[in-house]
């Protein structure tokens, strides 16, 4: 029974570590590091598109465009998800070789403010795009107070986002400098 | 002209304004303790991914609670009051992550 269990527990080893290879290699051959960093950025941009579309919508509420902007509400809310979904699998399993390459180029600050501040501010533009589409519920085209909280909000998910999207420009800027650095 | 504020849209504010300040004061509990960075690394594996856990439940469990109360009739604010709660927790929640990372980093 014990024997068995042994070679059980040497199969799921063997299992995991052979898995673990092939989708490095998978990985590796398809660029997936660079293509899953890109599909984060790009749904990121995507909330912030929506949620200033959202804006403009609200300044011009009325019954015709209500369903639009509750739609566009949740778009943004639904980018910021899957940007945070991509960007958090990219984090975990990737960011440690830019990070080590980061800290040992001349921009350290890259890795030590820019990034470990971004991914906590990150958390909080994702229950703000989360909050647009509740705040949005309301009847916007019949409640003032309604609309002056939904621009609110709308204004504020596009200049956190924006602000976010420098913090991971700075941040590539960093892995950058740090190779060339290493050339020299 | 109606003005009121749906009970979610108050209860949901007020809990993101919450999780916002309670975010930022975890990134300086953990950053500040090994102990609870360990223990929030233990739990899923990675630090990040129990705080994004942690904070998401909380604006969630608070959000709920908050329209439950009153009888089920949710918290009464007004929409001033609201604003600058959201915007509060948002001007707070930044300067404490960013404050935290410019002396500590």
């Amino acid at each position: 029974m014990q024997a068995d269990c042994e070679v059980a527990k040497k199969f799921a080893l063997a299992v995991w570590i052979l898995g673990g290879v092939a989708r490095n290699n998978f990985y590796h051959k398809n660029n997936m590091n660079e293509i899953i960093l890109m599909v984060h950025v790009l749904f990121g941009v995507g909330c912030i598109i929506a949620a200033v579309w959202v804006f403009v919508d609200v300044l011009n509420a009325s019954e015709s465009n209500l369903s639009r902007i509750k739609w566009m509400s949740r778009a943004s809310a639904i980018f910021m998800w899957l940007a945070i979904f991509f960007g958090g699998y990219w984090y975990v399993v990737f960011y440690k070789v830019d990070k080590a390459i980061i800290l040992k180029g001349p921009w350290p600050f890259a890795h030590n403010f820019f990034m470990e501040s971004k991914e906590h501010l990150v958390i909080m533009l994702l229950l703000l795009a989360t909050y647009l589409p509740v705040a949005a519920s309301n009847n916007l085209a019949g409640n003032k107070d309604a609309r002056r909280l939904v621009l609110w909000v709308a204004a504020m998910v596009p200049l956190l986002g924006l602000m976010i999207e420098g913090h991971g420009a700075i941040i590539a800027m960093g892995v950058k400098v740090a190779l060339e650095a290493g050339q020299h | 002209m109606q003005n009121s504020i749906s009970k979610y849209t108050v209860s949901f504010g007020l809990s993101f304004a919450l999780a916002s300040v309670l975010n930022a004061l975890l990134v300086v509990a953990k950053e500040s303790s090994h102990a609870v960075q360990g223990w929030m690394q233990k739990l899923t594996g990675h630090h990040w991914v129990t705080h994004c856990v942690i904070i998401i439940a909380a604006f969630v469990f608070f959000g709920l609670t908050f329209a439950k109360a009153n009888g089920g009739q949710g918290l009464k604010i007004g929409a001033d009051s609201l604003i600058k709660i959201v915007v509060g927790g948002v001007v707070a929640g930044y300067l404490i992550i960013t404050g935290f990372y410019l002396i500590a980093g």
